[in-house]
């Protein structure tokens, strides 16, 4: 055969490829969305599988799917972003940390996003208010949020003869009393990682003096040795004092103290509502075995504020397919059926105001109400904080619960190492 | 004759140096050029601040205490996995029955996975039904009430307990570098020693141990930058606390790069570390080179 | 040939001999404990060890934890993936640590030794502190996401720990074998081939046997390099078994069992390369 003709039909063989090999590399950034994320685990799955299907289905496109179990989580996301290699959409806990983000630029503005698609009327307002806007604009769409709350074993309390959960410090304070003096040990507080212990923080210092006190505390504009924290550690040593917590709390874990509260070890625990997924996982029964009870109000003049973590979404400003991270951002916030799924597998609460009663079990349908009936939503210490001044949040507590008789050099120390954070 | 030779040192080490060169040399040098800078891993052009970082690191107190914690890891790191497995491997070395099974007994800690060793280990050492203080429970005939020391949770024996369960895995490891040293050992030696009746001891120590100087090197240099390096099991154990009273300068620096995204910082940590690396292992060449031209 | 465990077989009193495996009884029962505590764990379900019941002894096998993890399709796919790259790291790591170990240890020139040092070096730093610029470097290759970028930093990083390995192991290799084979107008790659390495199967044994367990046991790198779930190992799967708030104690115990077999069968496999006696007599010969 002329040698001329074989080129020619190499060439355009080639050529074809080439064209097709592009097309498919375009059609396939085009088809794919990558996402990272820290819900590992069947659990993980279970509640995001069926969104990646859906999304599939609905758009033909195909999600990448990374998960990072969250103590890897913040290194991978930092190595993807210095690399220059962010996912089209990734998970960030709202508050400092996607402020962290923020602030570097990174992150695609959703403002547009959230008007089109009318997410005003479809998140609820005051998860929307405090986890989505940042330096004026919004770059968060919420999956799901947690509420910390007393939780306690049911079958301890009625055998105590705990008839009435607290609503008052005084009958609070009592009530732990009265436990104690029935040989069960009030509460289980497991500060081994540091951070279950700041939402005994957190509470006190809201109790007492208020969110927007707490809010200059976590932006560096108030000290650790105000008579506001001063107070609200007094109150603290007060019921370590009187025993009301167990020993060792350094000790366990917070899956430890959950398993001595499912064990009937000890009555309570002040944890946030994914305790319920992880108790439900060991067999237990919502009210049946386990319940809540909000925080007690200290000062009546107080407003109630919740504390918990808000889990989220963040849209990368340089990823390849924008388009379709925004609109997997849209079902995953607006589709009923696939919130509704997501707070049942999480134990999880979902912002979507649309999620109907039966969704949830009758524990987790009164967290909702206490979060929708409060007067602010506040993140939690080490996701209000940044996050070497929450480090330094988080020693403090653990310190406390270790054990400490000098709470005002405790006080000072902190201070010291929190402005010095603040500077840096 | 010496240009041929030279071909053969080139021909011989173009691959593994242009290996090493490209992927562990270069990465290395460029990440110490961000200890320089003030970046937090996330900023495309980070701000050049000079020796800034090396000023914080003299007067940052978290850094001399986990400096402190790894000397503290590396002086055990010799006591006790270095001369476990020594001890380990000259034990296994005489014929004694079932010496397969024994080896593998001792060598599996390594086979498992750190974050379950990490995880047993915190089982062990739980204060309330954990395996160490049933033990001692039972010995001295105590209730849970009167024994329920927090190991991992008090400052004080926390760091004791990380290291003991690195070594645990580490012994292992030092237990198979001895054993191939022993194989080293001419047995025309220990036979003439046998037919001079020369007493066990004496044969350990003026032959066998000797000529256990270059696994001896390997064992120590492997388990001193074991203690430098471990990262794993520590941070699952107690993650560098109560307190920082467990912390070591490699989780320190993962703390400050990646938990608290002080990219700069961290890599000026990883700067000095890799400087006292280089003290130590040079000093230790050197003297050993010095012993081993007594014996040559 | 003789095999280590028999050399000392002239010397041992009855009394010592006892004495030994007495003192290894003991202590393989101390190093035991943990060990049995991991298989404890496999066999209960995580509930059961929530509530604080691991150290007893289990009245029944629960299997459901094997059962969880056979049956997952993905396992197969992460062990394929770590054979892989540990079964090519290793063999890669050891070859070019066995070539940079023999001129160092049979070929040195001026500043060789500041060279081998600088090799060394490599074992000097947290490996967490060229995360990102390995990233970079692999990112711009197009790599992130396959088995090469694993195989490759592996590579690099076991070339330190194999050429030190090799060169203090040559060293003690009497230079007269090298030199008489010259003589013989043997070129010196087939000096090494065939005449170096046959008798430093000891070493080259102890290198496969460490490198595989660590390629095989790392979890750093395959974090960083690896995104999509075709191309995990077997550690990351195990690590990720646990949830954000959940916890998994049984089946990442019984996949921590099943995980840690290939490096025992590894070690098993080579312990009959402890072999002694090759160099003299070669030399002999």
């Amino acid at each position: 055969m002329d040698p001329w003709v074989i080129l020619r039909r190499c060439g355009t063989a080639v050529l074809a490829s080439a064209l097709i090999l592009a097309a498919n590399v375009a059609w396939a950034a085009e088809n794919e969305v990558t996402i990272m994320h820290y819900f590992t685990a069947d659990i993980g799955g279970a509640g995001l599988h069926p969104i990646f299907d859906k999304f599939k289905k609905e758009t033909g496109i195909t999600v990448v799917d990374s998960p990072i179990g969250h103590e890897d989580y913040k290194t991978g996301i930092l190595v993807r972003a210095a690399g220059n290699s962010l996912p089209d959409i990734f998970s960030e806990w709202a508050g400092a940390r996607t402020q962290f983000v923020v602030d570097t630029g990174k992150l695609e503005p959703l403002d547009a996003l959230w008007a089109a698609q009318k997410l005003d009327s479809v998140v609820a307002k005051p998860v929307a208010a405090s986890a989505t806007i940042y330096n004026g604009k919004r770059y968060l769409i919420p999956i799901g949020y947690h509420y910390a709350a007393v939780f306690y074993n049911a079958k301890v309390l009625k055998d105590a003869g705990v008839t009435t959960t607290p609503k008052t410090w005084d009958e609070f304070v009592s009530m732990c009393k009265t436990l104690k003096g029935k040989g069960v040990t009030p509460f289980a507080l497991g500060t081994k990682n540091r951070w279950p212990g700041q939402f005994w923080f957190d509470y006190l210092l809201l109790r007492t003096a208020g969110p927007e006190y707490r809010a200059k505390l976590v932006a560096g504009k108030a000290s650790y040795t105000d008579p506001e924290v001063k107070k609200a550690m007094a109150l603290w040593k007060d019921i370590v004092d009187a025993g009301f917590f167990g020993e060792n709390s350094n000790a366990d874990d917070w899956t430890d103290a959950a398993d001595k509260v499912a064990k009937g070890q000890a009555a309570m625990t002040l944890m946030g509502t994914w305790i319920t997924g992880y108790w439900t996982q060991n067999g237990l029964k919502a009210v049946e075995d386990y319940d809540f009870f909000d925080f007690p109000t200290v000062d009546p003049s107080v407003p109630r504020v919740a504390v918990g973590p808000v889990d989220g979404f963040v849209i990368s400003a340089k990823g390849k397919n924008l388009e379709g991270a925004e609109k997997l951002a849209t079902l995953i916030i607006s589709d009923v059926d696939l919130q509704i799924n997501w707070a049942k597998t999480q134990g999880a609460l979902s912002p979507n105001v649309n999620v109907p009663t039966s969704a949830y079990t009758p524990v987790m349908e009164r967290a909702k109400e206490s979060v929708a009936t409060a007067a602010a939503f506040n993140f939690n210490y080490d996701l209000a904080n940044p996050p070497s001044v929450a480090d330094v949040g988080l020693n403090m507590f653990a310190k406390f619960m270790g054990g400490t008789n000098d709470i005002n050099a405790l006080l000072e120390e902190t201070q010291k190492e929190a402005a010095d954070a603040f500077k840096k | 004759m010496a240009t041929r030779e030279n071909f053969w040192r080139f021909a011989l080490l173009a691959a593994p140096v242009s290996v090493f060169a490209v992927f562990v040399l270069w990465p290395m040098f460029d990440s110490f050029r961000y200890s320089l800078t003030d970046w937090n891993g996330f900023d495309d052009s980070p701000r050049f601040v000079g020796l800034e970082n090396f000023r914080r690191i003299f007067t940052d107190p978290l850094f001399f205490n986990s400096l402190i914690n790894t000397a503290i890891w590396m002086g055990a790191a010799l006591a006790v996995p270095t001369i476990g497995g020594l001890a380990l491997a000259l034990l296994l070395d005489s014929r004694v029955r079932g010496a397969r099974i024994f080896k593998s007994i001792f060598y599996l800690p390594i086979c498992l996975a750190s974050v379950v060793v990490g995880q047993i280990w915190i089982w062990i050492f739980q204060p309330d039904w954990g395996l160490l203080n049933e033990a001692i429970r039972s010995a001295g005939h105590l209730s849970p009430k009167q024994f329920h020391w927090a190991w991992l949770a008090e400052p004080r024996t926390a760091l004791a307990c990380v290291i003991l369960a690195w070594s645990w895995q580490q012994t292992g490891l030092n237990m198979v570098i001895f054993l191939a040293g022993l194989t080293s050992i001419p047995s025309e030696l220990l036979e003439a020693a046998a037919i001079d009746n020369v007493p066990d001891w004496k044969k350990t120590l003026y032959i066998v141990l000797p000529m256990l100087r270059p696994a001896t090197a390997v064992a120590v240099a492997l388990s001193m930058i074991g203690a430098l390096k471990t990262f794993d099991i520590l941070y699952i154990m107690t993650g560098g606390g109560p307190f920082h009273s467990s912390d070591t300068l490699a989780l320190f620096m993962y703390n400050e790069s990646f938990q608290k995204y002080k990219m700069g910082y961290g890599s000026s940590i990883s700067v000095v570390l890799f400087l006292i690396c280089v003290v130590i292992i040079v000093a230790y060449f050197r003297q050993v080179g010095k012993l081993g031209e007594i014996y040559d | 040939m003789t095999d280590a465990s028999q050399r000392a077989a002239p010397s041992g009193s009855p009394l010592r001999r006892a004495a030994i495996f007495v003192a290894l009884v003991v202590l393989a029962g101390l190093f035991l404990a943990p060990t049995v505590g991991v298989i404890f764990s496999a066999f209960k379900t995580t509930r059961d060890i929530s509530l604080g019941e691991l150290w007893s002894i289990p009245s029944r096998l629960f299997l459901g934890n094997f059962a969880v993890v056979l049956e997952k399709p993905e396992i197969y796919v992460y062990l394929r993936n770590t054979f892989i790259v540990a079964i090519s790291a290793s063999l890669l790591s050891i070859t070019l640590g066995s070539l940079a170990g023999y001129v160092f240890a049979k070929l040195p020139f001026f500043g060789s030794e500041l060279l081998f040092l600088l090799f060394v070096s490599g074992l000097f730093f947290p490996p967490q502190i060229v995360l990102i610029p390995l990233f970079k470097m692999f990112n711009g290759m197009g790599l992130i996401d396959t088995l090469w970028a694993l195989i490759i930093v592996h590579t690099a990083m076991g070339i330190p720990i194999c050429t030190l390995l090799m060169r203090n192991f040559l060293i003690s290799v009497p230079d007269a074998l090298r030199e008489s084979a010259l003589v013989e107008g043997v070129s010196e790659w087939r000096i090494l081939l065939f005449v170096v390495l046959p008798i430093s199967l000891p070493a080259l044994a102890v290198l496969a046997t460490l490198q595989f367990t660590w390629i095989w046991n790392d979890f750093l790198w395959p974090l960083i390099m690896v995104q999509s779930d075709e191309k995990r190992t077997v550690m990351l799967g195990l690590v990720f078994l646990r949830g954000q708030y959940s916890v998994a104690w049984g089946i990442q115990g019984a996949l921590a069992l099943l995980a840690s077999l290939p490096t025992l069968l590894v070690f098993l496999f080579f312990q009959r390369y402890f072999i002694s006696g090759m160099t003299m007599g070669a030399v002999k010969g």
